[in-house]
C-alpha cells in the first residue's frame, strides 16, 4: 500500500503527556504474578494450597482433640460431629493426626527443597566460578551420585542414620542437590557470556555487581521452578518411604505413616485410608498445577 | 565411536567400583549388625565361631578386600538371617517376577501414553487435548502408591474380580497367572501413559512446525503420511532419550507396587532385607541393581548416537 499525505490526519484532541502514552514499567516479578493470576488453575491450587497449609496449622487446635490421647471406647468410628474424619484402631482423633501428619509431611518436603536449592547452588556457582579442572572433579562427581539408583541410597542412608527425622531430610536430600547444582552450574555459564553481562562489565560493572545484579536475579526463575517441582516429589518420596517401613515410624506422624496405618485395616474402616491419601494427593496436585502455572508465567516463550 | 564406547566402559567399571566401596563403608556403619542379637543367648565358642564364619572378627580393611574380591569373581555373599541363600540365588528367583512386571508396565503404558500424545498433538487445542492433558497431569500426582492401594480395594476387595495379593509361579512365571498381574500393572502403568502422553505431544508439535514439515505438505503429501513418515519419526528421539531413565526407574519404582499387592520381587525383598539387617545381602542387592541401572544406562548413552546421527560424540560430551 503507498502511503500519501491523505493517509494521515492531524490529532487535534487532547495533549498527551508522552510518559504516560508509554504506561508504566512493569517489573519481572510484577508480570509473573499478573500471569498466574490470569490462570485459573493455578489460582485455585493456590487457594486449595493455602487452605491446607492453613488447616495443617490449627486443624490440630480447633478440633478440640488432643494427637495421641487413647481412648478404647471410640475405636474406629465413623466421622461424627465428635471426631470429624473418625477415630483409629486407638481411639485417637483422626482429625488431628491427618492434619498433624499433612503438616509433618510438608515441613520435610520444605526443608529437603531448602537443604537442596542451598547445596546445589553453592555446589553449582562454585563449579561455574572457578571452572576448569575444580569444576571437572566437582561434575565427575555428581555423575557418581546420579549414577546409581537414587531410591538405594536413600534407603542405605536411612539405615545408618536410623529412622528420626533428621535422618529422613539427610537421606532424602543426599541425592536431589545434583539436578539444582548442574542447573545453576548450565545457567551462569550461559549468562556469563551474554551480552548484557559483557555490556556491564564494559561499563566498568564490579564482579559483584555483576552476580548480584545480573546472574541471582536471572537464575532465580529457573529456581523457583525447581522448588516448585521438588516439594511434591518429597511429599512422594516421603509417603512411600514411610509406607515401605524405612521413613518416619510411629510415634511419629506423617501422611505416609498414616497411610500405611490406614492400609492395614483398608478393609474394614477405608475411612482411616481415604483422609490420609485424598490430602495427599490434593496436596500433590496443587503443587504440580501450580508449578504448571508458574512455568508458564516466568517463561511466556515456553507457551504454545 | 568406538574408543567413546571403550572410554565409557572404563568409566562404568569405575563408578561400580566406587558404589561397591561406598556401599562397604556405608553398611560398615550401621549400628549393630543381625548377628548381635541372635548370637546374645548362645554360649562364648559357638558366637565366636559364627561370627568367623561370617568374617565379623576381622579387621574393617580385610573384610573389605575379601568382599570386593568376591563381588570381582561373582561371589556376592551369603545371607546372614537365612544361612544357605546367597545373593545369586535370591535374584534367580526373585527377578523374573519384577522383570515382568516391570516390562507389562512399560509396554502398556508407553503404548498408551505415545498413542494418547499422538492424538492430544494432532487435536492441538481441542477438548480432546485438554481432556489427555488434563488426565496426565492428574495421573502424575496421584502416586502409585494410592493408586495401587485403590484398584486392590475397588477391584480385589470390594468386586472381587481378582486375587487380593499374589504372582504366577512355577510354569506361570512369564506367560500365565494374568489375574494376578493385572492390577498391578495397571498401577504402575498411570505413570508412564501420564509422562509420556506429554512428551509426545510436546515434541510433535515442536517437530510439526520444522521447514521440512512444511516442504512435505507443499508436496501435496497426505496428512497420515507426514505424521506417519515425518512428525512422529522425528519427535521420538525424546521419548527414546527418556526410556533407559523409565526402565533405570522401574528397577526400584516397583518397590512400593510389590508391598502393596505383595509381589515376590526385588523390590519388595530388598525392603525386607534391610529391614533385618541382612548386610551381606544388602550389599550385594545393592551393588547388582547399580549394575542393571548403569548397564541400561550405558547402551542407551551408545545408542543416542546411532538414533540420532545430529547428536555429536566428538570429546564424548553432549
Amino acid at each position: 500500500m503507498e502511503l500519501t499525505n491523505i493517509s494521515f490526519k492531524k490529532y487535534r484532541g487532547r495533549r498527551l503527556d508522552p510518559d504516560q502514552l508509554a504506561g508504566h514499567s512493569v517489573t519481572y516479578w510484577k508480570d509473573v504474578w499478573r500471569r498466574i493470576r490470569k490462570n485459573p488453575t493455578a489460582v485455585l491450587s493456590l487457594a486449595a494450597l493455602m487452605i491446607i497449609l492453613t488447616l495443617s496449622v490449627i486443624g490440630p487446635i480447633i478440633s478440640g482433640h488432643d494427637l495421641s490421647t487413647i481412648n478404647p471406647k471410640r475405636a474406629n468410628m465413623n466421622p461424627s460431629a465428635e471426631n470429624w474424619f473418625g477415630t483409629d484402631n486407638l481411639g485417637r482423633d483422626l482429625f488431628t493426626r491427618v492434619w498433624y501428619g499433612a503438616r509433618a509431611s510438608v515441613i520435610v518436603a520444605l526443608v529437603c527443597t531448602l537443604i537442596q536449592t542451598v547445596v546445589g547452588c553453592l555446589y553449582g556457582g562454585i563449579m561455574a566460578h572457578f571452572g576448569g579442572w575444580v569444576d571437572e572433579v566437582m561434575m565427575r562427581v555428581i555423575e557418581l551420585i546420579t549414577s546409581m539408583p537414587t531410591l538405594l541410597i536413600t534407603i542405605l542412608t536411612m539405615m545408618v542414620l536410623g529412622n528420626g527425622m533428621t535422618a529422613l531430610l539427610v537421606a532424602m536430600s543426599i541425592t536431589s542437590w545434583c539436578g539444582t547444582a548442574r542447573l545453576i552450574r548450565g545457567q551462569i555459564m550461559q549468562l556469563r557470556e551474554s551480552e548484557y553481562v559483557l555490556a556491564a562489565v564494559a561499563l566498568g560493572a564490579s564482579p559483584f555487581w555483576v552476580i548480584l545484579r545480573h546472574l541471582i536475579p536471572n537464575t532465580f526463575g529457573l529456581l523457583m521452578l525447581t522448588i516448585a517441582t521438588s516439594i511434591p516429589d518429597y511429599i512422594f518420596t516421603e509417603a512411600g518411604l514411610s509406607f515401605l517401613g524405612i521413613g518416619l515410624q510411629p510415634p511419629n506422624t506423617s501422611l505416609g505413616v498414616l497411610i500405611s496405618i490406614g492400609q492395614q485395616t483398608m478393609d474394614f474402616f477405608p475411612i482411616q485410608l481415604l483422609f490420609p491419601a485424598l490430602i495427599l494427593c490434593v496436596l500433590v496436585l496443587a503443587f504440580n498445577l501450580l508449578g504448571d502455572g508458574l512455568r508458564d508465567a516466568l517463561d511466556p516463550r515456553l507457551r504454545q | 565411536m568406538l574408543s567413546y564406547s571403550i572410554r565409557r566402559f572404563a568409566e562404568m567399571i569405575l563408578t561400580l567400583f566406587i558404589i561397591a566401596t561406598a556401599t562397604f563403608f556405608l553398611l560398615a556403619a550401621v549400628p549393630g549388625d543381625p548377628l548381635t542379637e541372635r548370637v546374645e543367648k548362645l554360649p562364648p565358642q559357638i558366637r565366636q565361631n559364627l561370627y568367623e564364619k561370617y568374617g565379623l572378627n576381622k579387621p574393617l580393611l580385610e573384610r573389605y578386600v575379601i568382599t570386593m574380591r568376591g563381588l570381582a569373581v561373582g561371589n556376592f555373599g551369603e545371607s546372614i538371617v537365612y544361612p544357605g541363600q546367597t545373593v545369586q540365588s535370591i535374584l534367580q528367583e526373585k527377578l523374573p517376577a519384577s522383570a515382568r512386571l516391570g516390562i507389562q508396565q512399560m509396554v502398556l503404558g508407553i503404548g498408551i501414553g505415545m498413542i494418547l500424545g499422538i492424538i492430544a498433538a494432532m487435536k492441538k487445542n481441542t477438548w480432546l487435548d485438554y481432556g489427555i492433558i488434563t488426565l496426565a497431569i492428574l495421573f502424575i500426582s496421584i502416586p502409585h502408591l494410592i493408586f495401587g492401594l485403590l484398584l486392590q480395594k475397588i477391584f480385589a476387595g470390594e468386586l472381587g474380580w481378582f486375587p487380593v495379593i499374589g504372582w504366577p509361579k512355577g510354569k506361570d512365571l512369564w506367560t500365565g497367572g494374568w489375574q494376578y498381574t493385572i492390577l498391578p500393572t495397571l498401577a504402575g502403568c498411570f505413570s508412564y501413559i501420564a509422562a509420556y502422553s506429554r512428551l509426545l505431544k510436546t515434541s510433535m508439535l515442536d517437530v510439526v512446525n520444522q521447514e521440512y514439515i512444511l516442504t512435505a505438505e507443499s508436496k501435496g503429501l497426505s496428512k497420515m503420511h507426514i505424521v506417519l513418515k515425518h512428525v512422529l519419526r522425528n519427535s521420538l528421539i525424546p521419548v527414546i532419550t527418556n526410556l533407559p531413565m523409565s526402565i533405570a526407574m522401574c528397577i526400584t519404582g516397583s518397590f512400593f507396587i510389590e508391598r502393596i499387592f505383595s509381589i515376590p520381587g526385588v523390590g519388595m525383598y530388598y525392603v525386607l532385607s534391610v529391614n533385618e539387617r541382612d548386610l551381606p545381602l544388602i550389599m550385594g542387592q545393592t551393588v547388582i541393581l547399580s549394575i542393571i541401572y548403569i548397564v541400561v544406562i550405558f547402551i542407551t548413552d551408545i545408542l543416542y548416537t546411532v538414533v540420532d546421527p545430529r547428536i555429536s560424540i566428538q570429546g564424548g560430551r553432549r
